[in-house]
């Protein structure tokens, strides 16, 4: 089990108050990770990453999180099922620049894909399964894909349960597996479109009474630019 | 509003307590649940909060104003429950009997492997709404999800919007009756004649769960029984 959540801000009056309003989705995700998480935070000076071992609070406080600003952020709670608990094996994964990815689940055709990307010069630094996602779609987008259609490979390369959030400096994007097993909540407003997987976390967002609240379908990429 | 604690150890029956989830936990509340002294009550602020009035065992009345989380109402013998609001995975999951109306749009696995009761979703429920329900009557005013009814075994699932793919995939003795499409059905499920009886038992489930819509619109679905039902010919392999 795992948490993840993430917030793209649509109205820029609300930029000051990112790291504000993201402490608390996040903190509220700690009964799904308890053990370590991380952040990346966005702003116009670009992807910042913070992932230490620990709870959520004491990330947050240690890193002066509630007081960031920007335009875009996702954050992760790790109960690790298959790796070391370090600060490395800690999400986002951000293989190349102002790419994030946060991983509920577990995939079960890791280690293949790790060594295909092996082939093309491409290696792991940790033996994190999501990394191996983080890598596969940081390949496909250096390759000239889009972010959306980067996400559709992973539905045919890779095998396993998955609720994947991941970003660039302009894309904000959700995908399940075909089971859609672990969970994900959207919620969006005319301010920002918020996504945790559970609602709880979502719950003291500006304005959420009035959002348009969905469940993601299986196998369908969600998508915002800016 | 009656702060929990101020209720008194004399178990005095008062006519209606209000909760307040910021000031009172779910495990108070559902302490207060669990041997009730009020025949009503209120909850506010629930604010997501998983586990909402589980287990209760007594003819209750419950009101939860706002969104619910993950198995609200879970293991409800006769209390009936109301949420205004949306709920999270597994709303009345494990149901014996009592009522639980979501005014909302509910998550998955709605009904999970519930027994007996009545579960109305009045807005849509997601993926597996009704899996591996055992005799509890489900009546969703929109659409279900991908895979509902999966392995159902008994009771009934009425779905007045469309249903998803795999629709009552290996599915046993229950009865499913959708009003709008059916993206396709899952292994085992077939389409069934609407005889008198379905028309009439769907009748009355409706009016039970407050819904307008003619029975006549439906259409019912049910087990072909070939993958359970054990086949003599067969029995030479083993």
């Amino acid at each position: 089990m795992c948490g993840i959540v993430g917030l793209h801000l649509k109205n820029p009056a609300l930029q000051p108050e990112l790291g504000r309003l993201l402490v608390p989705m996040i903190e509220a995700m700690t009964s799904r990770g308890p053990d370590s998480a991380g952040l990346a935070l966005y702003d116009d000076e670009g992807m910042h990453v913070v992932k230490d071992v620990g709870l959520p609070r004491d990330i947050c406080a240690a890193h002066g999180i509630a007081s960031r600003s920007g335009y875009q952020a996702v954050g992760h709670t790790r109960m690790a099922t298959e790796s070391a608990i370090t600060p490395e094996h800690a999400h986002p994964f951000t293989p190349v620049p102002d790419l994030a990815l946060v991983h509920n689940g577990s995939f079960s055709n890791h280690a293949s894909v790790r060594r295909n990307l092996a082939f093309d010069g491409i290696t792991c630094t940790t033996d994190n399964d999501s990394e191996v996602a983080a890598r596969f779609i940081g390949r496909e987008i250096a390759g000239g894909a889009d972010l959306e259609d980067a996400m559709r490979m992973v539905l045919k390369e890779f095998d396993g349960f998955f609720t994947l959030l991941v970003t660039t400096a302009t894309q904000f994007a959700v995908l399940r597996d075909s089971f859609a097993c672990k969970p994900a909540v959207i919620a969006e407003t005319a301010d920002y479109v918020a996504m945790a997987s559970e609602y709880h976390a979502l719950a003291e967002l500006p304005g959420i009474a009035d959002a348009r609240i969905v469940e993601p379908e299986p196998e369908r990429v969600y998508a915002w630019s800016r | 509003m009656v702060a929990l604690n101020e209720v008194g150890a004399e178990k005095a029956v008062e006519e209606l307590v209000k909760v307040d989830l910021t000031t009172t936990s779910v495990r108070e509340l559902n302490a207060e649940l669990h041997a009730p002294t009020a025949r009503r009550y209120e909850v506010h602020n629930p604010r997501g909060a998983e586990a909402i009035a589980v287990g209760l065992h007594d003819a209750v009345d419950v009101e939860i104003h706002g969104p619910a989380g993950y198995y609200c109402a879970g293991m409800n013998m006769h209390a009936d429950i109301v949420v205004h609001g949306n709920v999270g995975t597994g709303v009345a999951e494990n149901m014996m009997s009592g009522s639980v109306r979501v005014k909302g749009d509910a998550s998955q696995s709605a009904g999970a492997t519930a027994h007996g009761g009545l579960l109305v979703i009045e807005g849509s429920a997601s993926m597996r709404c009704g899996i591996s329900m055992k005799g509890v009557d489900i009546v969703v005013g929109g659409d279900v999800g991908p895979m509902s009814a999966f392995m159902a075994q008994a009771g009934r699932l009425v779905v007045c919007g469309d249903a998803g793919d795999g629709l009552g995939d290996s599915i046993y003795e229950a009865r499913l009756y959708v009003r709008g499409s059916v993206a396709s059905l899952g292994a085992d499920c077939v389409e069934k004649e609407m005889r008198d009886e379905h028309v009439a038992e769907l009748t009355e489930l409706l009016a039970r769960a407050g819904m307008s819509h003619d029975a006549s619109e439906f259409r019912r679905f049910g087990s072909a029984r070939q993958l359970y039902h054990f086949a003599a010919h067969n029995s030479a392999a083993y």
